[in-house]
């Protein structure tokens, strides 16, 4: 007996010195238990932007001209685009309320972009629960202190835009052609996945048999070039009849440089 | 004149003894009223481990005290030692007791709802002192509390003290290990994340294939345009609707503080009170066969509770908390949490709780209303009746080798089918998303989560030439992915030629994009391809 009460004793005295131990542990525990979430949290939403959110801000979140505004920019941070639309909350409590809520009105510095952006919550309508709103939000704000610290990035070297009149260089249309199927580099964006080259095959847009003859005849005073080059920048400037605008992603002019837009001008005018 | 007159008998104690053998006599006093019936000096005999004294003062407290009027005063010397009873019904006792303090805790800071569950879990364990431990120490003693009920039950069966006059100890305590395991299971619902969920959705689903049997079914096809109509209630109550939401929660949530606990207690009050009414049953051979001597203990047999039982029963709780507390700290055993719960993405390999996996491995041996309704409840039907219908006289190993064989089979059984539960049995899923599973598990952190976030440098990197790669971290990571490979074209003939790329793009100023690539030979020699995206943060803190 006085064996186990002497055993017993200590455990008891091991158990409480352990918990002591613990104890006093446990604010720096709980802090590193806090940064370590916020950090998961800001994967999480790394994966939601990138099925949700790139497609209209740039898989970098750099923003599209004329689709969406950038999200890594400083003045998004630094206040001064809140307060050209009078908001009076911190940075967070924006990007919270515009993820899940949506814009149903553009503020006047991006007046002229034509999309709206969407509630994202469920508790308005939209299709994220409410923890993966906070994930996204985690993630625009991982952001700041980039955005802050130094100029935006600079976009795609030599991207192409979506200025129509921007000068194009020479075309070389087998390079077109390797890009239209994806191949090679730059070939991120096969055009073939949704245009086929067959006469009558709708993959997911229309098919672009004989597009060399037809982007002549569509628009009253565009060169055939010139309608292609809007196509792909602009998609929804003119969509075929029985396709929704909007089906095609409205972001290449932010991804494609100049060469690349002309390669596949060339290739495409090979199609006649 | 006054009014009342104050008078304090501590003061003339004083006056007519002094002031410190006063002060004595009182404490003394105290403790006698505090332990119903010991005074210090009866205490300090019993440390000091005298003999008792005729008349015995320590089984005053039996008589006199709420706490221990319950308990016997003594036992017979051959039940103290461990073996018949292994102390597993006393260990049941206190892990009761230990559910119900830590539960007690993080009931404080947990709200039953699908908007802020998985919320207080990471409050729980980022912002409440000793949240995270307690948290550890709750799911620990659910485990470790199947485990002993259900060791419990077995002993009792092994030593066959189910029989007469203890049938009705037997069903009561058949009762509690279902509870157990079922208090153990609810509670599983409750922090909202994907374990959470998609473990009591395949409980739930069991349940839904209850069937509605004729003629019910034809009575619910007409009236309800149902035919299963029993199954598709079940389904709703137990997730609140078609899917689970807010109710189901909700529901689940009260079951385990609420309802579970409450038939608990009162079965335990049941099982306890049998226990004792019949006593603490002699080793099998001890007994001539179909006598019962529990309640009759010569003098010379005799194991007085106070102070033999009593130090023994709180050594065992001192052991088991110490290893718990150790278990949570030291030994780094936490209690998971994945990600919030998401109906729409099913975990790679979902399983259910370790004491329900053989109910997952009977399901995989066919029909889910068979092997998940009718063949769980044969098995509990068995259990009950057990003891009214196996009434052989004899306690004795050498006599009961049936049932002795029946129980060794039942629990390889058991056994085999907890393995075929597991996703290693059967299971059929695609290799490439196998191997990339294996570095990056949607349950644990696994490899890629794990490698320290500078060792993962920016780059393009081909599985195969692991040796090549710049960092230490990197080269055991591709080393395990090439591994992966290897084992994905050995075990399944659809994957030939396997080749694994993975690409660390740095994303943001502390984040990285890791792409596993995975590209194969299908047997028609026609090109397989599989990619996965994984963001990794330098805080993350997944550890190892």
């Amino acid at each position: 007996m006085t064996v186990r009460v002497v055993i017993g004793t200590i455990l008891i005295a091991a158990t409480m010195a352990i918990v002591a131990f613990v104890m006093v542990n446990e604010p720096a525990r709980m802090s590193s238990f806090e940064s370590g979430f916020t950090g998961r949290s800001v994967e999480a939403g790394a994966a939601l932007f990138d099925t949700n959110c790139a497609i209209c801000h740039g898989v970098a979140g750099q923003g599209i001209e004329n689709v969406a505004p950038a999200l890594n920019a400083a003045d998004l941070f630094d206040g001064s685009r809140l307060k050209s639309f009078g908001w009076s909350g911190t940075v967070k409590d924006y990007v919270r309320a515009a993820i899940a809520g949506g814009r149903p009105r553009a503020s006047a510095a991006f007046a002229g972009y034509p999309n709206r952006m969407p509630t994202w919550s469920q508790q308005y309508g939209g299709p994220l629960r409410p923890d993966q709103i906070e994930y996204l939000v985690d993630f625009v704000m991982n952001w700041q202190t980039a955005a802050l610290a130094q100029a935006p990035p600079p976009p795609v070297v030599d991207a192409v835009g979506t200025d129509l009149n921007t000068a194009l260089p020479a075309g070389d249309a087998a390079r077109g052609d390797l890009l239209f199927h994806g191949k090679g580099p730059g070939g991120q964006f096969p055009c073939s996945a949704c245009h086929s080259l067959q006469a009558g095959q709708t993959l997911v847009g229309p098919s672009l048999a004989g597009i060399a003859t037809s982007a002549a005849a569509r628009k009253p005073d565009y060169p055939a070039e010139k309608y292609l080059h809007e196509s792909v920048v602009l998609p929804n400037a003119y969509v075929v009849e029985t396709f929704n605008p909007g089906l095609m992603p409205q972001t290449f002019g932010a991804q494609m440089t100049r060469q690349d837009m002309a390669d596949i001008i060339a290739f495409l005018l090979t199609q006649k | 004149m006054a009014l009342f007159k104050l008078h304090l008998p501590i003061l003339d104690d004083i006056k007519s003894k002094g002031l410190k053998p006063a002060m004595l006599a009182k404490v003394d006093d105290a403790v006698v009223r505090i332990t119903a019936g010991l005074n210090i000096g009866d205490i300090r005999s019993v440390l000091r481990g005298d003999t008792a004294p005729r008349p015995n003062p320590r089984v005053k407290p039996h008589a006199d005290g709420f706490w221990l009027h319950m308990k016997p005063t003594y036992y017979h010397n051959l039940v103290t030692p461990l073996y018949p009873e292994f102390r597993l019904g006393w260990l049941s006792l206190y892990f009761m007791v230990f559910e119900t303090l830590t539960g007690v805790f993080l009931m404080v800071f947990y709200t039953p709802s699908p908007l802020v569950a998985y919320e207080n879990m990471l409050n729980i364990m980022s912002n409440v002192p000793l949240g995270l431990f307690m948290r550890d120490l709750h799911k620990l003693g659910a485990e470790w509390m199947v485990l002993v009920v259900a060791l419990h039950a077995l002993r009792t069966f092994l030593t066959g003290n189910y029989k007469k006059p203890r049938q009705f100890t037997w069903f009561s305590g058949v009762i509690l290990l279902i509870l157990t395991i079922f208090l153990s299971f609810s509670g599983y619902l409750l922090p909202w994340d994907q374990l959470s969920v998609w473990a009591v959705t395949i409980g739930v689903s069991m349940a839904e294939a209850t069937p509605t049997p004729w003629p019910l079914n034809l009575l619910g096809e007409k009236y309800l345009g149902d035919p299963s109509f029993i199954g598709t209630a079940i389904n709703n109550i137990m997730r609140g609707g078609p899917q689970f939401n807010a109710s189901g929660l909700l529901r689940w949530y009260l079951l385990h503080v609420i309802g579970l606990p409450l038939i608990a207690f009162i079965f335990i009050g049941v099982h306890y009170y049998k226990v004792i009414i019949h006593g603490h049953s002699l080793p099998p051979e001890a007994e001539k066969v179909g006598e019962d001597s529990a309640k009759r203990v010569p003098l010379d047999q005799r194991t007085y509770f106070m102070p033999d039982i009593l130090t023994r029963e709180l050594f065992y709780v001192a052991l088991i908390t110490f290893f718990a507390v150790f278990m949570v700290t030291a030994g780094g055993y936490h209690a998971p949490l994945e990600p919030h719960a998401d109906p729409l993405v099913t975990p790679l390999h979902t399983t259910a709780p370790w004491y329900f996996l053989w109910l997952q491995g009977m399901l995989k041996l066919g029909d889910k209303v068979i092997w998940g309704v009718v063949a769980p409840g044969v098995i509990v039907g068995t259990l009950i009746v057990l003891p009214y219908v196996e009434v052989g006289p004899s306690r004795r190993y050498a006599d009961r080798r049936v049932g002795l064989s029946a129980a060794a089979l039942v629990v390889v059984a058991l056994s085999m089918l907890t393995f075929m539960g597991t996703p290693w049995y059967a299971v059929s899923s695609s290799a490439d998303q196998e191997v990339v599973a294996a570095l990056v598990p949607q349950t644990h952190p696994g490899p890629l989560r794990t490698t320290p976030y500078d060792e993962l440098q920016v780059g393009a990197y081909d599985a195969a030439d692991w040796q090549s790669a710049p960092t230490p971290g990197l080269k055991n990571l591709l080393r395990q992915y090439e591994i992966e490979l290897n084992a994905a074209e050995a075990r399944d003939a659809m994957f030939l030629d396997g080749h694994g790329r993975m690409t660390i793009e740095q994303w943001q100023g502390n984040l990285k994009k890791i792409t596993f690539d995975v590209t194969w030979t299908k047997p028609d020699g026609k090109p397989g391809e599989f990619t996965q995206t994984v963001y990794l943060g330098a805080d993350s803190n997944y550890g190892d």
